[in-house]
């Protein structure tokens, strides 16, 4: 039997591990909504990175390599969206299905012309993002639990978050892109390149895209993502697309889909336990929706 | 050419713009000298809006020149204007409600400090600014919430801030009460003064008399005069705007009918700590315009927002004919015979992506002249749409033309031509001429009188107390949300009316 704080400290470890890759997605996701940009297409474009960066790892086998791959892919079917979305004016959700359904197909066709399977790729020889060592924090066995196998992309996260803050709220670019989310006309007629600005927003947000599969798991799966780019866009939203609230929006969820796993060794059966993460989903949204109704 | 001395700033010359076959700018010429008050005036779509598109870089003519300071310019964009020191206070303000007034007023052109924002200097320069043009401001309050007079003086603190020299308004006065008018002619005397060049487009006449140097009149796109305010009159202006002499018709005397709208006791609380509307109770009968006289902002658009159904009040009763419609959804109070003119044209009048056609049906679509067993009944719908087009001289290309894209008195025209030839038996009618130029507005003084003639009552709200007293067989004066003061037809002067609304005088009543 576990003690109680050694229990809560693999359910955090187990919870910044599931948020992480969540986090970054939601963050870009949080910048598109400031520039009134609903991105839906950062399910693919997530699934982009992840395939990227699999492909480059196999090919490679440099880190360093997967994730520049991993960034610049996702980075690049962001931005066609964005220039879809923006440039031609097409709907937004019309766009970012597109890109959903598109790169749902071609990662899976890839898959099965570069790695001749089907289903599922997984290989010994991928190697994965190190691990920050926490042997310094061996006096302390529940902190050390509680920071294991993380990476320092898992870390980054929240600088980032901490960054994008201080980008957003006290720069002038920041600035101007909360401008042109709330009167793009009147932030045009004032002289700032608004389309630009929304374009290159939605690019940015797609670097976020490209963890998945480098640090958890090293491998690639069809639909890998399995939703996950659709709840960070709803972390983003419940954190009100403020940097810091996109954090606790995705530690929610990283702590659903963390109890998600620890329960399936339970005796609740596993259909309903994989269903929790969105059925939290689903919840939360409803829950801060009808909050925002009531004000 | 014209004069060419030394302190001509600006000028344009044979400005040319076409949009499809319609020539809005033809030909026109126009200068400035520095320390100048210029005004343009001229009909509803004479295109005066489209001429000060072009010099804010708006708009890219199809030839003419513009020469600043005896250099010859192209303004490319706004930003290139702004570079140039043109500046406008556009009618339709250009502010970002969630932000303060200093992040409105630095927009473009923010101070750093490093990598950040200077928002605490940003603040200074404001309030420095602020002080320098007597133009008194809060910076950290946010716009939101702001009445349309302390919007408007962040509008031209911003253009001072990008250091304008030369600032246009169009049709700055149209949505301000008659003091906020006052504190905004005075500034423009005062930045004249300060050596900024001045060009202001409106409909008022008496504006141009009391704060301009120059003014120059356009009709159907071309300049057809241009002299100084010194040499001319309120009446030669207004005849070589409309090309005729105005002529007020009578009112007829006819006695009050039936009541038609009953309002008694309502109460709206709103969110504040001071209700919106306080026991409010008027009626209006057939045969009858009923003036409602107020300082906007004291209820008078939330009052016929819920005789319309769009808010819903506390309590009260409103009734139509003898029918109830109290917080009655707005398709059953319109089916109940209410025609009504929103304040705004755009946002309760119209939809800009609209067509000509659709606009002059919508809310009214439903009838039997217009649909059929849910199907619209396009031919009748468009030879209706342009019956009230050419009758209330709506300029318009083609009925199929966007709404949006009608000069901003035309749209007007059209949705109150739209509402007043329905026949119902009362009208709201809400500042149905503003944004009108002055033949218009008498053709539709005229419509209003016709329409009590024939048997409507009709409950005008409206800002222009010339307005109020010239058609209103009674009036109600409304102050913080009450009643204050009744009076019929001649029974009340200019000045009581007056110091009513501001509360001054109060109603014993209460
Ligand atoms: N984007 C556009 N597309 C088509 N026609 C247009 C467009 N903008 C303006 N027009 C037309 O050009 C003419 C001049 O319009 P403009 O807005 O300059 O008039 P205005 O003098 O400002 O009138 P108002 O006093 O009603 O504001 C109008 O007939 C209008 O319908
Ligand atoms: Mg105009």
């Amino acid at each position: 039997m576990m003690s109680d704080a050694n229990y809560l400290s693999v359910v955090f470890n187990s919870t910044i591990r599931m948020m992480t890759p969540i986090l970054y997605v939601a963050l870009g996701s949080a910048l598109c909504n400031r520039v009134f940009i609903f991105n839906i297409g950062l399910e693919g474009t997530m699934l982009t990175g992840a395939f990227a960066a699999i492909v480059a790892n196999y090919y490679t086998g440099s880190i360093l390599v997967s994730l520049l791959a991993a960034m610049i892919s996702a980075m690049l079917v962001s931005w066609v969206a964005g220039i879809f979305m923006v440039k031609f004016k097409g709907a937004m959700l019309v766009v970012g299905v597109s890109i959903n359904m598109l790169m749902a197909g071609l990662t899976t066709f890839l898959m099965q012309t570069i790695f001749g399977v089907k289903g599922a790729y997984v290989s010994t020889d991928l190697v994965s993002l190190p691990k920050v060592d926490v042997s310094f924090l061996g006096r302390w066995p529940v902190l050390q639990t509680m920071f294991s196998s993380l990476t320092y992309l898992d870390l980054f996260a929240f600088v980032l978050a901490i960054l994008l803050y201080f980008f957003l709220f006290k720069t002038v670019t920041g600035f101007h892109m909360r401008s042109v989310g709330i009167n793009k006309t009147a932030a045009t007629s004032l002289g700032i390149n608004a389309d630009r600005l929304q374009i290159g927003t939605i690019a940015f947000s797609g670097i976020g895209a490209c963890l998945l599969t480098m640090g958890g798991v090293t491998m690639f799966a069809q639909n890998i993502t399995a939703g996950r780019g659709f709840i960070a866009m709803a972390a983003a939203t419940l954190g009100a697309a403020h940097p810091l609230g996109v954090v606790v929006g995705s530690g929610f969820f990283g702590f659903a889909q963390s109890m998600a796993n620890m329960l399936q060794n339970s005796a609740i059966s596993s259909q309903l336990t994989m269903a929790l993460p969105y059925l939290a989903t689903i919840l939360a949204l409803a829950i801060y929706n009808f909050t925002q109704h009531r004000r | 050419m014209r004069n060419q001395s030394d302190d001509v700033l600006l000028r344009m010359d044979g400005i040319v713009k076409c949009y499809g076959d319609l020539v809005a700018n033809d030909n026109v010429d126009l200068h400035l000298n520095a320390g100048e008050i210029l005004a343009v005036i001229g009909e509803n779509g004479a295109g005066k809006t489209t001429l000060m598109k072009i010099l804010y870089g708006l708009e890219q003519p199809e030839s003419g020149t513009i020469w600043l300071k005896g250099e010859k310019i192209r303004v490319r964009d706004t930003a290139h204007a702004i570079a140039n020191g043109i500046g406008m206070v556009q009618q339709h303000f250009m502010l970002f409600d969630p932000f303060t007034v200093t992040e409105n007023i630095v927009y473009g052109k923010e101070p750093r400090r490093g990598l950040f924002f200077d928002i605490d200097g940003a603040n200074r320069m404001v309030s420095d600014l602020s002080e320098r043009y007597e133009l008194p401001v809060n910076p950290v309050a946010r716009i939101k919430g702001m009445p349309v007079g302390l919007r408007q003086r962040v509008e031209i603190l911003k253009v001072l801030y990008q250091n304008a020299e030369i600032i246009i308004f169009d049709e700055p006065t149209a949505v301000l009460t008659p003091q906020e008018v006052n504190e905004l002619l005075k500034t423009m005397r005062q930045l004249a003064s300060n050596g900024k060049s001045i060009i202001i487009v409106t409909h008022k006449l008496n504006e141009v008399m009391g704060v301009a140097d120059r003014v120059m009149v356009m009709r159907n796109g071309k300049l057809i005069a241009d002299l100084p305010v010194r040499d001319t009159s309120i009446e030669e202006l207004s005849f070589m705007m409309v090309g005729r002499r105005l002529i007020e018709s009578a009112i007829p005397e006819i006695p009050p009918g039936k009541k038609v709208l009953e309002i008694e006791n309502l109460c709206l609380n709103g969110t504040g700590s001071v209700p919106i509307l306080d026991r409010v109770s008027l009626h209006v009968a057939a045969n009858e315009i009923v003036g409602i006289a107020g300082v906007s902002g004291n209820g008078q658009f939330e009052l016929v927002q819920t005789i319309l159904g769009l808010i819903e009040a506390d309590s009260g009763k409103i009734q139509v004919g003898g029918q109830d419609i109290f917080n009655h959804p707005v398709r059953s109070v319109r089916d109940s015979g209410v025609a009504m003119i929103p304040e705004d044209r755009f946002i309760w009048g119209s939809a800009a992506q609209a067509m000509v056609v659709e606009t002059a049906i919508m809310g009214h679509y439903r009838k039997q002249e217009f649909s059929k067993k849910n199907f619209l009944q396009i031919k009748k719908i468009r030879s209706f749409a342009s019956k009230i087009v050419k009758e209330f001289n709506v300029k318009a290309d083609s009925i199929l033309q966007k709404t949006g894209s009608l000069s901003g008195g035309n749209a007007q025209k059209l949705i109150v031509a739209r509402e007043m030839t329905q026949q119902t038996p009362l009208l709201v009618a809400c500042e149905p001429t503003r944004g009108i130029d002055i033949g218009a507005i008498n053709f539709i003084h005229d419509r209003l009188i016709e329409k009590r003639s024939e048997g409507a009552a009709v409950l005008l709200v409206s800002s222009e107390l010339s307005e109020i007293l010239k058609l209103s067989d009674r009036i109600y004066v409304i102050y913080n949300g009450r009643i204050n003061g009744e009076f019929l037809r001649g029974k009340v002067n200019e000045e009581e009316l007056g110091l009513r609304m501001v509360g001054s005088i109060k109603n014993e009543l209460q």
